[in-house]
C-alpha cells in the first residue's frame, strides 16, 4: 500500500506523547516476561512457536501484541494467564512468578465463554463468589460493573439472549469485577462486525480511562492496534520473536478522527511494513483463471 | 412409505409453502397433523387388517365344528384353521353324512350308539351359547340342547349368532325327523340309535390367533384391568405397580452411583483411564447372562430384578456421561479459572451445572434402556409384574390378553419422556431449545423457584 501524502516518521514524537511515555516507564512493572520460550511436541517434530521474549508492562498501560497469524499471540497470552507453560523463561506478575491461572490474571477470550447457565449479573457475580465475597455485596458489584458496560437493564437475561458485542462487554465487566492485576484480551472483538468493534473499542477504551487496569491486548486488526495501544509488540512468526516495540505517537486521549492522523497512518504504515514486508505478497502465487469476457475490465 | 415417496417427487418445485422442503420446519398445525397421522396410520391398518375380511385373514375360525371318523385331533368352536385346509375338513364331515344317508336309501340305515348320537347333538353348544340359549356350563346338559335342535327344526328357534347354512338346516331338520320319530321330548330311555347326521363344519375368515383384532384387545384389556385374578394372582395395577418400582430402583441405583462416577471420569483423566477401560470391557457382557448368579446370591424377589436393571444401565450410563461430560467446552472450564476458581469449584460450579441439559437428555435415553431391561428382569427367579403376565398369557395362547400389557408398557415409556422433556425447558431455561420454544405456565413456575430473590428479597444496595 502506498501513502500519497508524505508522512512523518512514526519514532517523532510529540511533547505530550514523549512526555506520557517518560511517565509511563518510571511506573511500576506490572507483567515481567523474561525470555519465554515455547516448544510444541508434534508429530511432525518439535516446533518452536515462542523465541526468547522478554518485555515489561506497566502499570495501567495498553499494550498490544500484533503478528502474522501463526507468530504465537495466542500461546504468549496463554502463558501470561497461566494456561499455558513456557518450555523455558519466565512470567513475573507484581514480581512473583505465575504457576497457573488464577484471578490475578483476568482473560477475556474470542468466543466470549460465557457460562451459558447463569444470568448475566450471575456471570458477573462468579469471580466474587468463587472468592467468598458475601452474597449481596457480590450483587451490587455486578450491577456497577454492568452500568459500567451499559448492561444494567439486561442484568437478569441469560447469555444466549445477548448479542457478540453486548457478551464480550459482560465477559470484559466479568473480569473486571475480579480486581485483576491485568486483563488479557485474546482477541476479543475478532468475531464481530465492523460497526460493534468500534463501537466496543471506545467501550473499552473508556472503561480503561476509569478503572485502575492494565491491559495486555491480542489482535491482527493494525488499526484497532494503533488506535488503542501505548506500545505495539510486533512479532515475527516462525519462531515467535519479538520484530519490535514500538511507542504509539498518537496523542489521548484518543477518538477515531485520528484514524486519519499523520502519526496514525505513520504507526501503521509501519505496522504494515513490518507484517507484511515487501516482496512477501501470497497474491503473486496465486493462479488466477479468468472466466470473464476479454474486454469487460473492472479496473 | 413409497406412496409418501412418490408424493414427494410429485410435489410442485415452486409450490409456496412446500410439505417436503429438506431442512425446513413445517407450520405448527402441520405438525400437529402429522404427528395425529403418525399414530392414526398404524392404527388404521391394524383395523383395516382385523375388519376388512378381504385383507389377509389367512384362517377360518369355526364357529360350528365336528369331530371326524379316524382322525384324533379334534378342532372345537373357536379354533382356527388355515384356509387351505378347512375345505377338507369339512368335505370329510360331508362325506360322512352322504354315506349316512346313502345307507339310509338301501334301508340299511347305518345304527349308532346313543353315545355317538349326544355327542352330534352336543356340536349345536358353541352355537346355542353364542345365542344364549345356554349358559357356558350347560355344554352338556342334553335336555337342553335336545329342544334347542326341536325349535330349531320347528323355527321358533333362529341363530343368529352364528347363521346356519343351508345344509346345516338341512341337517337338523332330518336329525329332528329321526328324534321325533323316537320321542318327541328328551327321554333317555326312548333315544334313537340310528346314526343322526353330523353338523358341517362352519367358520369365517379370520386372522391368526396371534393378531387379535382392536376390540378384542380392548376388551380383554378392559377386562384383565377391572376384575379381580383368580388364585390369589395379584391384580394388573398391583403388577403394574411392581413393574415401575423395580424400573424405578434398577435405574435409581445406577444413576445415583454412575452419574457422580462418570462426571468423575469426564472431568479427571486419572478416573478415566482407571475406570473406564473396565466398563467398556464389561458393557459388552449382556446383563441377562448374570441373571443366576444374581438369583444365586440375591434370592428370588426384587433384588436380582433391580440388580439386572442396574447393570444392564449403568455401564452404559458410565460411558456416556462421561463422553457428555467431556463435551463440556474447554475455555469455559479456563475461563472459570481465569476466574480464580480452583477444582473443586470448577467441579461444582461449572461442570456439574454445564453438563445437566444434556446429562438429563442422556438419561431420557437411558430410561428406555431400563425398560428393555425389565421386561428380561422379570422373567428371572419368580415370575411377576407384568411381563411375568405376558409370559403366562402368551403360552396359552391368549394374545388378546397380552397386548394391553405391551401397548401400556409402551405408552408409560412414550409418557414418562414426554413429562421429562415438557420438563426440560423449566429446568433449563438457559438453553438454546429453551429459548427457542414458547414459554409455558410450567416454565414461569419454575423460574420463579428457581429465583432466590424470590425466598431472600431484592438485595439492597
Amino acid at each position: 500500500m502506498s501513502y500519497s501524502v508524505q508522512l512523518p516518521s512514526y519514532l517523532e514524537q510529540g511533547p505530550a506523547v514523549s512526555k506520557r511515555f517518560r511517565e509511563l516507564q518510571e511506573r511500576p512493572v506490572k507483567l515481567r516476561a523474561e525470555s519465554l520460550s515455547k516448544t510444541f511436541e508434534t508429530a511432525k517434530g518439535k516446533v518452536r512457536a515462542l523465541r526468547e521474549l522478554s518485555f515489561d508492562v506497566h502499570r495501567r498501560e495498553f499494550i498490544t501484541v500484533i503478528g502474522p497469524s501463526g507468530c504465537g499471540k495466542t500461546t504468549l497470552i496463554r502463558i501470561l494467564a497461566g494456561l499455558d507453560f513456557p518450555t523455558s523463561g519466565k512470567v513475573l506478575l507484581e514480581g512473583k512468578k505465575v504457576h497457573g491461572p488464577s484471578a490475578d490474571q483476568g482473560m477475556v477470550f474470542q468466543d466470549y465463554t460465557l457460562f451459558p447457565w447463569l444470568t448475566v449479573k450471575k456471570n458477573v457475580m462468579f469471580g466474587m463468589e468463587v472468592k467468598g465475597v458475601g452474597r449481596l455485596k457480590a450483587e451490587a458489584e455486578a450491577r456497577e460493573w454492568l452500568e459500567m458496560v451499559g448492561l444494567s437493564k439486561f442484568a437478569e437475561v441469560y447469555p444466549s439472549q445477548l448479542s457478540g458485542g453486548m457478551k464480550q462487554r459482560v465477559a470484559i465487566a466479568r473480569s473486571l469485577a475480579n480486581r485483576p492485576e491485568i486483563l488479557l484480551l485474546d482477541e476479543p472483538f475478532g468475531a464481530l462486525d465492523a460497526q460493534t468493534r468500534s463501537s466496543m473499542q471506545a467501550y473499552l477504551l473508556k472503561i480503561w480511562r476509569n478503572v485502575d487496569v492494565t491491559i495486555f491486548f491480542v489482535t491482527h486488526d493494525l488499526d484497532e492496534a494503533v488506535y488503542l495501544s501505548d506500545r505495539i509488540l510486533v512479532l515475527r512468526a516462525n519462531p515467535g520473536e519479538i520484530d519490535e516495540l514500538i511507542e504509539v505517537p498518537v496523542p489521548r486521549p484518543r477518538s477515531p478522527q485520528q484514524f486519519l492522523s499523520p502519526e496514525f497512518l505513520a504507526t501503521k504504515k509501519r505496522l504494515e511494513e513490518l507484517i507484511h514486508p515487501p516482496g512477501h505478497n501470497q497474491n503473486e502465487t496465486m493462479p488466477m483463471i479468468r472466466l470473464t469476457e476479454v474486454g469487460d475490465e473492472v479496473e | 412409505m413409497l406412496i409418501l415417496a412418490l408424493l414427494m417427487f410429485m410435489e410442485k418445485k415452486k409450490s409456496p409453502n412446500p410439505w417436503f422442503g429438506i431442512r425446513s420446519d413445517l407450520s405448527p398445525r402441520r405438525q400437529t397433523f402429522l404427528t395425529l397421522a403418525s399414530f392414526c396410520l398404524p392404527l388404521l391398518l391394524w383395523i383395516s387388517v382385523s375388519y376388512l375380511p378381504f385383507i389377509w385373514h389367512p384362517d377360518v375360525k369355526l364357529q360350528i365344528s365336528a369331530d371326524r371318523v379316524g382322525v384324533t385331533t379334534v378342532f372345537i368352536a373357536g379354533d382356527r384353521v388355515s384356509k387351505e385346509y378347512f375345505p377338507t375338513f369339512a368335505q370329510a364331515v360331508r362325506s360322512e353324512n352322504m354315506e349316512t344317508r346313502k345307507a339310509r336309501k338301501l334301508d340299511q340305515a347305518k345304527s349308532g350308539s346313543k353315545r355317538d348320537n349326544l355327542k352330534k347333538l352336543r356340536h349345536m353348544a358353541p352355537l346355542a351359547i353364542a345365542n344364549g340359549w345356554l349358559e357356558s356350563d350347560e355344554r352338556q346338559d342334553d335336555e337342553k340342547i335336545f329342544e334347542i335342535w326341536k325349535g330349531l327344526a320347528e323355527g321358533t328357534l333362529i341363530s343368529s349368532a352364528v347363521v346356519l347354512s343351508e345344509e346345516n338346516l338341512a341337517v337338523v331338520q332330518d336329525n329332528w325327523q329321526t328324534l321325533s320319530a323316537a320321542s318327541s321330548k328328551y327321554d333317555p330311555k326312548r333315544f334313537p340309535t340310528e346314526a343322526l347326521l353330523k353338523l358341517i363344519p362352519q367358520g369365517i375368515p379370520s386372522n391368526p390367533v396371534y393378531l387379535p383384532a382392536p376390540h378384542e384387545v380392548l376388551g380383554a384389556g378392559w377386562r384383565d384391568f377391572t376384575t379381580e385374578p383368580e388364585n390369589n394372582m395379584p391384580t394388573m395395577w398391583k403388577r403394574y405397580r411392581h413393574s415401575l418400582s423395580v424400573v424405578f430402583w434398577g435405574f435409581a441405583y445406577s444413576c445415583l452411583l454412575g452419574i457422580p462416577l462418570a462426571i468423575l471420569c469426564g472431568s479427571f483423566d486419572f478416573f478415566s483411564k482407571l475406570h473406564e477401560p473396565f466398563v467398556d470391557f464389561f458393557r459388552y457382557m449382556p446383563a441377562p447372562t448374570f441373571s443366576v448368579l444374581f438369583v444365586a446370591f440375591l434370592g428370588t424377589a426384587d433384588a436380582p430384578k433391580i440388580m439386572l436393571v442396574f447393570v444392564g444401565t449403568f455401564f452404559q450410563l458410565v460411558l456416556v456421561v462421561a463422553n457428555t461430560t467431556r463435551m463440556l467446552e474447554k475455555s469455559l472450564l479456563e475461563a472459570a479459572q481465569t476466574l480464580g476458581a480452583n477444582r473443586r469449584q470448577l467441579l461444582g460450579r461449572v461442570i456439574i451445572p454445564g453438563v445437566l441439559p444434556k446429562l438429563y437428555n442422556d438419561l431420557r435415553i437411558l430410561l428406555g434402556w431400563a425398560w428393555t431391561w425389565l421386561v428380561i428382569a422379570e422373567l428371572i427367579g419368580e415370575k411377576t409384574g407384568l411381563t411375568g403376565f405376558i409370559d403366562t398369557q402368551g403360552t396359552r395362547y391368549n394374545f388378546d390378553r397380552v397386548f394391553p400389557i405391551i401397548i401400556l408398557i409402551g405408552l408409560t415409556g412414550f409418557f414418562t419422556d414426554r413429562l421429562l422433556l415438557a420438563l426440560r425447558n423449566p429446568l433449563f431455561p438457559w438453553t438454546e431449545e429453551a429459548r427457542n420454544s414458547p414459554k409455558g405456565v410450567l416454565a414461569k413456575i419454575f423460574q420463579w423457584f428457581g429465583d432466590p430473590s424470590t425466598y431472600l428479597g431484592q438485595p439492597k444496595s
